[in-house]
């Protein structure tokens, strides 16, 4: 029974996290980078005040795992030009110099710890191969050669 | 005095044959629950993650290939190729690799308690043997030739590989406290579950 009734506190926290928060993310990228930086790096725990105060600190942070996991598999779900795309709009919202941005992201590869600790090697893989691949392409898009597919309108960026 | 020679050497042999035949067998305890585990697991990556159609479709999905052709220069094109091979390289070993776990639990446990008729265990011996060939196929096509050369194989492959895990899953299900439990109740006439 308290099992059951700490999966329903869980499904609720996720509710409203969802809500409240992500629902104001509109790219499913920029919402993956958000839930992951709410991960403590050294724990693999999720944080979140708010959420933590409406339930409890074990119930946000199973909550939070689980909105992740959501998204991810969203994201791994999407073809490489709708990721294409996401990228690119993501670019754009941190309003960084796109090549500094293109060159950071091949250099450090930081997507690489924004994956849910629970990932199958497989789709995590997949993720970082198809984000490898996106870059190229904004990369070949920066130097002006090759210019975005017609249907590519760019998204508004959070910030806005 | 011949007959006497032949008949100790014979005897002898029978031995030694008895002796490395006791050697290899390991207590039924042993080793019964690390297969039942790494079958339960295997299992679990194979129907949750590996075979999973949004996966399969994702990694081989020929709208990325017709996107990347179609918008992206040559080395765009060619370090797609490379990136998909890889992944699709891995995501068939790790097929494979879960795949054979379960052939080793079907051959060292599940018919001791399941009582696999003698033809459902030659169909199955067929099943693992015809998928590790199509896997080893696959990969050698991914290898030589990319992501995109073998469709029909892929399909195929995870078609049995979905239908082996059904039959995988009855098995475990079958080896669940429960389900003992329901044997010994009186389940000594039914056949195998497989």
């Amino acid at each position: 029974m308290e099992y059951v009734t700490g999966k329903m506190a869980v499904r609720a926290a996720a509710d409203d996290m969802r809500a409240r928060t992500l629902s104001g993310i509109r790219r499913p990228l920029d919402r993956l980078i958000y839930l992951a930086s709410l991960r403590d790096y050294n724990t693999g725990l999720y944080y979140h005040d708010g959420l933590a105060t409406r339930f409890s600190l074990d119930v946000a942070c199973e909550a939070l795992a689980e909105c992740h996991s959501q998204v991810f598999r969203e994201l791994c779900a999407a073809s490489l030009e709708e990721l294409v795309r996401q990228l690119e709009g993501y670019v754009d919202s941190t309003h960084a110099a796109r090549g500094d941005f293109i060159a950071a992201w091949q250099g450090l590869e930081p997507y690489r710890v924004a994956v849910p600790v629970e990932t199958d090697p497989v789709s995590a893989e997949l993720f970082f191969s198809n984000l490898r691949v996106a870059l190229a392409v904004l990369q070949t898009r920066l130097h002006g050669h090759w210019a975005a597919p017609p249907s590519a309108s760019p998204q508004p960026s959070p910030a806005q | 005095m011949t007959s006497l020679i032949i008949f100790l050497v014979l005897g002898a042999s029978l031995l030694l044959l008895l002796v490395f035949a006791l050697s290899r067998r390991r207590s039924p305890a042993a080793g019964s629950s690390e297969a039942f585990l790494d079958a339960r697991q295997a299992l679990s990556a194979l129907q949750n993650d590996l075979l999973a159609a949004d996966l399969v479709r994702r990694l081989f999905a020929k709208d990325d290939l017709d996107y990347i052709l179609q918008f992206t220069p040559e080395s765009v094109q060619k370090l797609f190729i490379q990136e998909r091979r890889k992944v699709t390289l891995v995501w068939v070993r790790q097929v494979r690799k879960g795949v054979m776990s379960l052939r080793a639990f079907h051959r060292g446990q599940a018919r001791h308690y399941a009582r696999l008729r003698l033809e459902t265990e030659f169909k199955l011996a067929v099943s693992f043997a015809v998928l590790l060939l199509a896997c080893r196929a696959l990969e050698i096509a991914l290898y030589f030739k990319g992501p995109y050369a073998a469709p029909q194989i892929v399909g195929r492959t995870v078609g049995v590989a979905g239908r082996l895990c059904a039959i995988s899953e009855k098995s475990l299900g079958f080896l669940t406290p429960g389900s003992l439990g329901d044997l010994t109740r009186g389940a000594a006439g039914e056949q195998a579950k497989v």
